[in-house]
């Protein structure tokens, strides 16, 4: 009997299922009861999953092997060289933080769904809360999911709530055209994702996280394997050696990765879902749909740490990635344009930093990415509700005044987005950089992924101030600016709670002040991955980083001299964004400067024609090639096929002919027959 | 084990048994010629063969085939595989009997009729047993004199009489050809009895007689099973003669003439000497893979234009005596027992199937439905029990799971594979799909097309449906208990020395 805490845990999955039930059902036979269009039971049942997710935390932090395993077995095998196929719950420490920031930013959307949608008279409500509710439930039962295949089962159903929110307003055009693709570019890597989990289960015969008594855990296996120790036997498959066909599965498992967390090239989608309801993209870009893709990495990087090759191209598909978006958003007129291709940048980072060996690292940046970019899409939305929906930031301006808690919770949150010290932002995302800096001191590869990530950092300092200066400052360019509507505490109360969240979260985990005074204790988050059982332990992780993946911390001068680097320069590019931002910007009356990017300006504004791309590979490479295989289909397979019914046929009708009826043509028939026979096998014999 | 010990002879009981019940037969019916009592004659006969079946299932059960049981100066042999076969007759000519209760209602012949039949399973249990090629020749003319008279037995239908004679002219040119290859093998060997056929073979330099006499004691055979290019007997018998005797022809006789085939072929003539040994003089595993494929494919090919569902079964049973080819064409001189048990566990349960799609066919004679596949529209409504049955022994014959003639095909053609000639088992797998074709034919009309006119149908006939109802429970059970047919089947390939 496991503690109560623990037994309750099925429950911050269950709670949000049942508001979408609640949601679902009461709002369509009776939506005269339904409170509020369905918010309240979405809030009730988000905030007993956060507490819930609370006393699970501590309970983790009390228990004794330091996590809860518990699994059903829903598909038994028989016999021998089958496998089972389980549904469990895995409370460890990674996956109880991960558990109270969904609930709490579901929390907090919900509430802020109260001023966005409600007080904005918008219909389908009932459909909007069951949703979230879906949504939220989704997401917290991938979360605490055992094992891969029912990982991948939430990791689905997630991307079918996104779907159906992103298309809320499916009356218009561009919501359902958003969602479809949001959809498809996600089904599109989540294909790879899927054949990685067969490939998984038939190479080690179970897809579970983490050990129990009678079953190894996939990344367990594979690292004895790797090491040589035991009789471990696995199946390998295309005649691959076993390092090789891990780094495909890894790589197999990463194509949903991918897809979800929208990094290079599988991004597209994620600018276009700004389409969806504001606190839905918040809820997708902090806590969800997009987390669940950098979650799962750090969820299995038991595995991928055993697998240099996966871990570098992580790496610097992360470092890339997060280059590349930075750019683009320093072209973009909409507020919740820049927020998005500041979320696939900052996504970046973290891939960044799981690729570098910094487990921590990346998840102290998912953690405080979590509250600092709900916070920034939540001051969008209020932005947004006071501007009447009207997104153009070069139609605001001079907000500051109209809305101080908006605009403080704001700037909390740029700053943290920016990284500036000592908001949240620059503690994780020093770290990452730190780390991915120390370990490319060893590994040119890593280092040019760090070169990118840095060069990121002066652009997200450029883009983020771009937009604070553009909204908040200057002169109200608008009729609308100068007579925002207003907003109401179901607005205020969301963005007061991130703001501080955004501005103290980054003190959990102040490695470089420990590191470079000598203060011991603080790094409570590294404590805290730490303390699980041991093979999800981040000492493990970087245990076997060092082993197999052959990560080694190099330094600059003196390990103090390299903190302070890595961070003076993190810092100082970040400062160097914000104020070439703060010179060309912060004006009266700003004007657009990127006309002096000349040809560069309409590359960035085309995404550097990456949807183009993507639509020629459909149109212009797929299409003809499904053309073609259309008509091999249609005319050889199926010609053949025909070709050989009425062949058949016509034998058929031939043979009939023979049957005459008549006895002597048979006698005939048959003693020919025979004699042909007899010659035939005498020649062969050499009878005659 | 047992507390008496029977004299040896008594190993031959099953066919002892058919031997006495159709004495018992000709006594009733010389004493009252005109007798109409149907239910004496067919209870007689039904009880006789149940006995027969009984006889050969104990003895399987008892063990007492494992060591071959050798009578009348080697001339005759009682093994496993012997015994396997005869409860494949005993099984279809107790289905035969209990159905001809109903159809044969309003004929005349009623004793002689049972009598003819008796023998004729007299004859196929001994086939399996002969040791020596002068009782191949009895055997199989015992078997096959009873069946013109057979299929001749509707003295009054032209179809019936003009088929039994057809029968009869093919079989004696068979006969002739049989005979005169034993002739031939005999003037070679020095001997008739099967063992001694083959060391004889091993001393001999006359190939050429050898091989001209196998070829054609191998022509026989194929006049029995009904194979290519000695099948044009079988349409028009199997057609002409009433449906329950088309459903013993094709089923047991087919059966008969593989069993005896294989004995013949395998130990008379053995593969390491024969085929592939240094000395190989006859290569006739070649010449059963051409038979083999010929016959599958011309069977399935000449099925699927039929417009007659009668004459499409009766096609359809030569493509399976094609499959069944494959048990002899596969065989390699060594680890042969898996395609030689599967050829044998196939005709196991190609006897339900077969037999119970033929007799629906009498079924539907009996109603006076009509002969084409039109006529069947929409029976399904009229008669869902016995077109459930039907389904049943198409889609088994087709060879799809979950019936009994998905396992036994599958393992054929798995023993084909496992031989090497994966080509024969494509050619099987090919036609095997072409056959779904025209079997779907029946099972569209019966039960999706609309009825196109109004069935006539009385009375629900207790012997055929009864038969009906045991042979498609059989054919289902054969799925999960193909477990002990299996190990029967094997055991009697290995009786062989396979």
């Amino acid at each position: 009997m496991a503690a109560l805490p623990f037994e309750l845990a099925p429950a911050i999955a269950a709670l949000p299922f049942v508001s979408f039930l609640i949601a679902l059902l009461v709002g369509a036979f009776a939506p005269r009861l339904l409170p509020k269009g369905g918010a309240i039971p979405g809030i009730l049942a988000t905030a007993g999953s956060l507490l819930l997710s609370i006393w699970a935390f501590v309970a983790v932090s009390g228990s004794a092997d330091g996590m809860y395993h518990e699994y059903i077995t829903w598909v038994a095998g028989a016999g021998e060289a089958t496998l089972d196929l389980h549904f469990g719950i895995l409370l460890d420490p990674l996956s109880t933080m991960m558990l109270i920031i969904v609930s709490l930013v579901a929390l907090l959307v919900h509430v802020f769904s109260l001023g966005y949608m409600n007080d904005e008279g918008e219909t389908g409500l009932p459909r909007y809360y069951a949703g979230l509710g879906l949504f939220t439930a989704s997401m917290l039962s991938f979360v605490f999911a055992n094992n891969l295949l029912m990982a991948f089962m939430f990791f689905e159903l997630v991307g079918l709530c996104s779907w159906l929110l992103i298309g809320f307003w499916f009356r218009e055009e561009g919501p359902p055209s958003a969602a479809k693709k949001a959809f498809l570019v996600t089904r599109f890597g989540d294909y790879f994702f899927l054949v990685g989990v067969v490939g998984v289960l038939a190479t080690f015969g179970t897809s579970m996280f983490v050990g129990s008594e009678n079953m190894e855990a996939f990344p367990h296996i594979a690292e004895q394997v790797l090491a040589g120790e035991g009789a471990v036997e696995v199946t390998t498959f295309l005649g691959f050696e076993p390092q090789a066909w891990f780094a495909v599965l890894g790589l197999l498992i990463l194509g949903g990765v991918v897809g979800k967390s929208a990094q290079f090239p599988l991004h597209t989608w994620l600018p276009d879902a700004m389409e969806g309801p504001t606190p839905v993209s918040a809820l997708i870009h902090a806590a969800t749909m997009v987390a669940a893709g950098v979650y799962l990495v750090a969820r299995i990087y038991g595995f991928y740490a055993l697998l240099p090759q996966v871990l570098a191209f992580i790496a610097f598909v992360g470092g890339f990635t997060a280059l590349f978006a930075a750019t683009m958003g320093v072209v973009k007129k909409e507020i919740k344009q820049v927020l998005a291709y500041s979320t696939i940048s900052q996504y970046g980072y973290m891939m960044l930093g799981l690729g570098a060996g910094g487990y921590v690292a990346a998840s102290f940046h998912l953690l405080t990415h979590a509250f600092f970019k709900a916070l920034l899409f939540l001051g969008a939305g209020s932005v947004i509700i006071a501007m009447h929906h009207n997104e153009n930031m070069w139609d605001m301006g001079g907000l500051k005044e109209k809305m101080p808690v908006t605009y403080y919770a704001f700037l909390s949150g740029s700053l943290a987005l920016a990284g500036i010290v000592p908001f949240s932002g620059f503690w994780s995302k020093d770290e990452v950089l730190y780390e991915a800096f120390v370990h490319g001191l060893n590994s040119p590869l890593l280092l040019g992924a760090y070169a990118m990530g840095l060069l990121a950092v002066f652009f997200t300092g450029f883009y983020t101030f771009r937009m604070v200066f553009l909204t908040f400052h200057g002169e109200p360019r608008t009729d609308t600016a100068r007579d925002p509507h207003g907003v109401g505490w179901n607005v205020k109360f969301p963005l007061a709670v991130l703001g501080i969240l955004a501005a103290v979260t980054g003190l959990v985990n102040m490695v470089p002040v420990q590191k470079l005074l000598g203060v011991e204790g603080i790094d409570f988050l590294h404590q805290w991955l730490d303390a699980g059982p041991e093979v999800l332990s981040a000492h493990h992780y970087s245990t076997l980083t060092h082993d197999f993946a052959h990560y080694t911390a190099g330094t600059i001068g003196s390990a103090d001299l390299t903190v302070l680097l890595s961070a003076g320069v993190s810092l100082g590019l970040a400062l160097a964004g914000a104020g070439a931002a703060w010179l060309l910007y912060d004006v009266p009356e700003p004007v657009r400067h990127t006309d002096r990017l000349g040809r560069i300006k309409t590359v960035l504004f085309n995404n550097y024609y990456q949807d183009e791309f993507q639509v020629w590979l459909a149109q212009g490479v797929t299409l003809p090639v499904a053309k073609a295989a259309d008509k091999f289909d249609q005319g050889v397979i199926d010609g053949v096929v025909n070709g050989a019914s009425s062949v058949s046929l016509f034998g058929g009708s031939r043979i009939k002919r023979v049957q005459t009826g008549v006895v002597s043509n048979y006698a005939f028939l048959l003693t020919t027959g025979l004699i042909v026979l007899l010659v035939a096998f005498g020649i062969m014999g050499g009878w005659f | 084990m047992a507390a008496f010990e029977l004299p040896p002879w008594m190993a031959l009981a099953p066919a002892l048994t058919f031997a006495l019940t159709a004495l018992v037969l000709f006594v009733v019916d010389s004493i009252d010629p005109d007798s109409e009592n149907r239910t004496l004659v067919a209870g007689t006969a039904t009880l006789g063969s149940l006995a027969a079946a009984g006889f050969a299932v104990w003895y399987l059960f008892a063990g007492t085939g494992e060591e071959p049981i050798v009578l009348f100066g080697d001339a005759l042999v009682v093994d496993s595989m012997s015994l396997f076969f005869a409860v494949v007759f005993a099984s279809v000519t107790t289905l035969v009997c209990v159905a001809s209760y109903d159809y044969m209602a309003d004929h005349h012949y009623q004793g002689e009729f049972y009598a003819l039949v008796m023998l004729a399973a007299t004859g196929m249990t001994i086939m399996p047993s002969a040791n020596s090629l002068a009782i191949v020749f009895v055997s199989l003319e015992l078997s096959s004199l009873p069946s013109y008279a057979l299929v001749a037995i509707l003295k009054k239908n032209r179809g019936s009489v003009e088929a039994g004679l057809k029968y009869f002219l093919v079989g004696a040119l068979s006969s002739a050809i049989l005979v005169y290859g034993i002739s031939l093998v005999y003037g070679v060997t020095g001997s008739l009895l099967l063992p001694e056929v083959a060391s004889g073979i091993a001393g001999t330099e006359l190939n050429g007689v050898l091989g001209v006499g196998m070829l054609m004691i191998i022509g026989g055979f194929a006049f029995k099973t009904a194979s290519v290019p000695f099948h044009f007997w079988a349409p028009e018998a199997y057609e002409g003669a009433p449906a329950p005797v088309s459903a013993f022809l094709s089923s047991a006789s087919k059966a008969a003439g593989f069993a005896v085939a294989f004995r013949v072929l395998t130990v008379g003539f053995p593969i390491q000497e024969v085929v592939v040994g240094a000395t190989a003089s006859v290569d006739w595993v070649l010449a059963a893979q051409i038979l083999a494929v010929a016959t599958m494919t011309l069977g399935n090919f000449a099925a699927a234009t039929q417009d007659t569902v009668k004459r499409m079964l009766a096609y359809s049973s030569i493509g399976h005596a094609g499959y069944a080819l494959i048990g002899l064409a596969a065989l390699t001189g060594g680890n042969d027992q898996m395609v030689l048990g599967a050829s044998m566990a196939h005709l196991l349960v190609y006897g339900f199937m077969n037999t119970g799609a033929f007799l629906f066919i009498a079924l539907a004679e009996h109603w006076s439905v009509g002969r084409t596949f039109e006529d069947y529209n929409g029976l399904a409504s009229q008669a869902p029990f016995a077109c459930v049955a039907m389904t049943v022994f198409l889609f088994s014959l087709a060879g799809l799971p979950p019936f009994g003639g998905f396992l036994s095909k599958y393992l054929l053609f798995a023993g084909a594979i496992g031989a090497g000639f994966w080509w024969l088992a494509a050619v099987g797998a090919i036609n095997s799909a072409l056959s779904l074709y025209y079997y779907s034919r029946v099972v569209k009309a019966m039960w999706i097309e609309e009825p196109t006119g109004d069935f006539d149908i009385e009375s629900r006939p207790v012997g055929i449906y009864a038969a009906l109802a045991a042979a498609a429970i059989m054919t289902v059970l054969l799925l999960p208990g193909f477990g002990p047919v299996w190990e029967y089947a094997t055991g009697a390939a290995a009786a062989l020395g396979a």
